[in-house]
């Protein structure tokens, strides 16, 4: 039996991601893929599988400590032959861990070196020009203010207590209302629900906790405008149907969505203001190249959007296979950061569910998202009858900031062409 | 006795053990380690302590002859040297024994021996029979300095250092004082009072470099008188050591011919910080080459859980920095976000007349090419300086132009080591010079001249007639 170190996987190049829950201690069994950690990054929490097998000896993370790739985890003690040693042999491992000690590691600290704590980041002071006596001074260092910044209201101009009291507290309301969300907009009454029955508290997942701040900063900060229109796929679906059964038999499930990823990426070929983000500045559009789309993915625990990259350079056959994967991961909370980074534009499909259209917010720092809904037979009216056709209910919203109604209800016509008849895809 | 602790000192001097019982007093448990028997280090044992002690005695001898001049004659003093010795070592052993308790119900573990790092979290400690191993998981490194020790210089019971000096083995015939600094002239006090025949050597062209030279300049005079020579710009270049005596050889301006002799030599040429024997390489903190170990504005070194206080940091090597100093290191430790950064630290000789400077002084701003003003106040004009039948004192003190900020201030003249204290604190404060001179100070006091010094830089003064006045 030896110890084994496991380290932290490829977290997609995420660095300093927080560790929110450890989900295993000293003496627990572990087998491959047992979950050992929940991390939380900028855009959704993952757990992080076990990629080893044996008992837990140390745990060397805490909840609030930060990880990066490569970051040591556990130190199990191993009990069978793993995966890895199967695939190399076991001295030539441990040169491949790197070998991080708890002691000179940045981003992981055991939990008995408390007082190892980082030198602070020193605030810019000059002791020369400031006006302000040695205890102001103390009490301004041990709230990290900077004194320049501090407005004096003492005898000639000099700094008081009371004066960094009130810088902190301003600074402190500013940041309540900027973390609420609430720019100056009166906040919702609070209601004691259990006065008109019986209510059950439940706390918000994580997921919802960290998509519900992104979609409320994005409602508030574009200016959205949503494009109605309808497809006719009546031919693509004949197609699909007809290829269905062959795929089937490969493993390949070809969904609707497949071939609107690829329409999508032939209008944002057409219209290329629709795959780009506004600078910070607001000043500048900064076009992309690429095209890497986001497909919004259903969870027990809330929503997530993976991304598939290079939809351009890529045949139905394999971006099916893609999504499947994508999909599959998205609902083992295995996504990484890297997953769900770089998104040119994003697609909600509530097709499999119904409803007849809806208004979907735009994922910044994209401009257009395009909500899908379920497709139905209506009569159509072509020639000189009507004709059933399966029409596709399609809803686009976008930053209007970024593009004009015109261009919007052009992206939509085309769209919709596209799909009507997919041999359009091919010019 | 534990052999893992959360928090060791090295050095029980001021900064030292102001460092372990703050320490303890923020709930960590502390070893102070301490080579000698008697914790408080070199200020409480062989420095500031004992040599007050000798200078008030120095003091009081001299003020006895020199109520001459006003009608009271005292008889030639019986001065019994071993009395006197046992008197400054009751005053020191008072001190060091009251450190004992104030350790004691703060559960500060006093450990003897000489410590070195064994490694970032360990350190042994060896009294000599037995060595001992302690683990800990912050150190605060107050070790301190020594007196430089020339290399020119016999090995002879004839020759001393500061703490030599302090012992009054022998004040009989000539001393020779090797360096004219704040040390060499506390004991060159001490040692003409008691009736030695004084001599001071200095390689630079004033007493107390760093100095300005006007605040100097009294107490030049006032020694020149009392001393038989006094040596700027000489060195000592060999010192032959005969049953006679010692034969030294000096060079410079105030060179003389031949060789001199002296009974005694006292060489106070500096203290070099320790920094080269607690075996910091163990431990991975850095030294530099003079023996400093490098700190930031919370006194940690580059190993971010051991930090560093006192002389063996930098200068000035003065307790009074080393204290704070001190205290800062064991809050942050304790996790406060505490910060060593004063506006200014004050320096004292306790000659006789006292010099004492804080701040900017007036060679500095000069070298900087500040744009400052000043004021000067002579102690001439103090009804209080003169009823002690004393009137070569100076008050200076100098404000930057542009603000009208006190940024620093000289002081010559006895208590000017007290007087000191007011100015540094309108220096932290950021104070006008005017608040000084609008601030009421007691009559008849010393303390006056410091607002008067600020009237003469405003021209309101009325102590003294300056033809131009601003306003």
């Amino acid at each position: 039996m030896a110890t084994q170190k496991i380290n932290a996987p490829d977290l997609g190049g995420a660095a300093d991601v927080d560790v929110i829950e450890v989900l295993v201690k000293v003496g627990d069994k572990i087998a491959l893929d047992t979950p050992l950690l929940t991390l939380e990054s900028d855009k959704a929490t993952m757990e992080v599988p076990s990629s080893d097998v044996g008992v837990v000896k140390e745990v060397l993370v805490n909840v609030g400590d930060k990880i990066s790739t490569g970051s040591p985890i556990l130190v199990i003690e191993s009990e069978a032959q793993t995966v890895a040693e199967k695939a190399a042999p076991a001295d030539e491992k441990k040169p491949v861990s790197p070998d991080v000690s708890p002691k000179s590691s940045t981003t992981a600290q055991p939990a008995e070196k408390p007082a190892e704590k980082k030198p602070e980041k020193t605030t810019p002071q000059d002791n020369g020009t400031i006006h302000a006596g040695p205890a102001v001074r103390r009490i301004a260092r041990e709230f990290g203010v900077n004194l320049e910044e501090v407005k004096s209201t003492g005898p000639k101009s000099r700094i008081l207590k009371e004066d960094i009291q009130a810088y902190v507290k301003e600074k402190i309301s500013n940041a309540n209302g900027a973390q609420s969300g609430n720019i100056g907009l009166p906040s919702a009454p609070s209601v004691d629900f259990a006065k008109f029955g019986e209510i059950e508290k439940q706390n918000l997942s994580r997921i919802k906790k960290l998509s519900g701040k992104n979609l409320h900063r994005n409602w508030l900060l574009v200016p959205h405008v949503t494009q109605f229109g309808e497809a006719d796929i009546s031919e693509m679906e004949q197609f699909r149907g007809a290829q269905k059964e062959k795929l089937d038999k490969q493993g390949v499930k070809l969904t609707p969505l497949v071939f609107i990823m690829k329409a999508v990426v032939a209008a944002l070929k057409a219209f290329p203001q629709f795959n780009a983000s506004l600078d910070a500045s607001g000043e500048q559009l900064i076009l992309k190249k690429y095209f890497h789309i986001g497909v919004a993915v259903d969870t027990p625990d809330g929503l997530v959007v993976p991304v598939v990259r290079d939809v351009d350079q890529k045949g139905l056959q394999q971006l099916a296979k893609e999504l499947s994967a994508l999909s599959e991961k998205a609902r083992l909370k295995q996504l990484t950061a890297n997953d769900m980074q770089g998104g040119c534009f994003s697609i909600s499909s509530l097709g499999g569910i119904g409803g007849t259209a809806f208004t979907p917010i735009v994922n910044v720092p994209e401009v257009a998202i395009l909500g899908v809904s379920k497709a139905s037979i209506k009569p159509v009216f072509e020639g000189d009858a009507f004709v059933p056709k399966l029409m596709l209910p399609l809803s686009l919203s976008y930053d209007h900031r970024v593009i004009d109604g015109a261009d919007g209800a052009r992206f939509m016509v085309t769209l919709c062409g596209l799909l009507s008849d997919i041999r359009n895809l091919l010019l | 006795m534990s052999d893992s602790v959360e928090l060791v000192v090295l050095g029980s001097g001021p900064g030292g053990y102001t460092a372990a019982f703050r320490a303890a007093d923020l709930g960590k448990k502390v070893v102070l380690v301490e080579r000698y028997e008697n914790i408080g280090g070199v200020c409480l044992n062989v420095g500031c302590i004992p040599s007050k002690a000798l200078l008030h005695a120095a003091k009081v001898l001299d003020e006895a002859a020199e109520l001459n001049a006003c009608g009271i004659e005292f008889g030639k003093p019986n001065i019994d040297v071993a009395k006197l010795a046992a008197w400054k070592n009751k005053v020191v052993s008072k001190l060091t024994g009251g450190l004992k308790m104030l350790a004691k119900p703060r559960k500060v573990e006093i450990v003897q021996g000489v410590a070195t790092f064994k490694s970032a979290h360990e350190i042994e400690v060896d009294n000599g029979t037995e060595k001992r191993v302690i683990k800990f998981e912050n150190a605060i490194i107050a070790a301190g300095s020594r007196p430089v020790k020339l290399p020119f210089l016999p090995d002879d019971a004839r020759i001393m250092d500061s703490t030599g000096a302090l012992a009054l083995n022998d004040v009989k015939g000539k001393l020779l004082v090797l360096g004219g600094g704040i040390i060499g002239l506390e004991m060159a006090t001490v040692y003409h009072a008691l009736g030695m025949e004084v001599t001071v050597v200095e390689m630079m062209d004033q007493l107390i470099a760093g100095c300005d030279k006007d605040i100097v300049a009294p107490l030049f005079k006032r020694v020149q008188k009392r001393y038989k020579s006094i040596l700027l710009k000489t060195k000592v270049t060999k010192v032959e050591a005969k049953d006679d005596g010692l034969y030294v050889t000096f060079e410079g301006e105030g060179a003389p011919e031949q060789p001199e002799r002296f009974d005694k030599i006292l060489s106070s040429v500096g203290r070099r910080p320790n920094g080269d024997s607690i075996g910091a390489e163990k431990a991975g903190v850095k030294v530099d080459e003079r023996g400093f170990i490098p700190v930031d504005k919370q006194m940690r070194t580059n190993v971010s859980h051991i930090f560093a206080i006192g002389d063996i940091v930098g200068n000035p090597m003065l307790a009074h920095k080393a204290i704070p100093e001190g205290r800062v290191a064991a809050e942050v430790i304790a996790g406060k976000k505490h910060y060593f950064e004063p506006a200014a630290i004050p320096s004292v000789a306790y000659t006789d007349p006292e010099i004492a400077w804080v701040g900017v002084t007036e060679n500095e701003a000069k070298a900087k090419g500040m744009k400052y003003g000043k004021g000067v106040f002579p102690w001439a004009a103090s009804g209080r300086s003169l009823s002690m039948n004393r009137d070569e004192g100076l008050t200076k003190i100098l404000v930057d132009e542009a603000t009208n900020r006190v940024i620093g201030a000289g002081i010559v003249g006895p208590n000017a080591g007290e007087l000191i204290a007011e100015i540094t604190l309108a220096i932290e404060m950021g104070c006008d010079v005017e608040d000084l001179a609008l601030t009421i100070h007691p009559h008849p006091t010393l303390s006056e001249t410091v607002a008067m010094s600020a009237e003469v830089f405003e021209g309101t003064i009325t102590d003294l007639y300056m033809p131009k006045k601003k306003a």
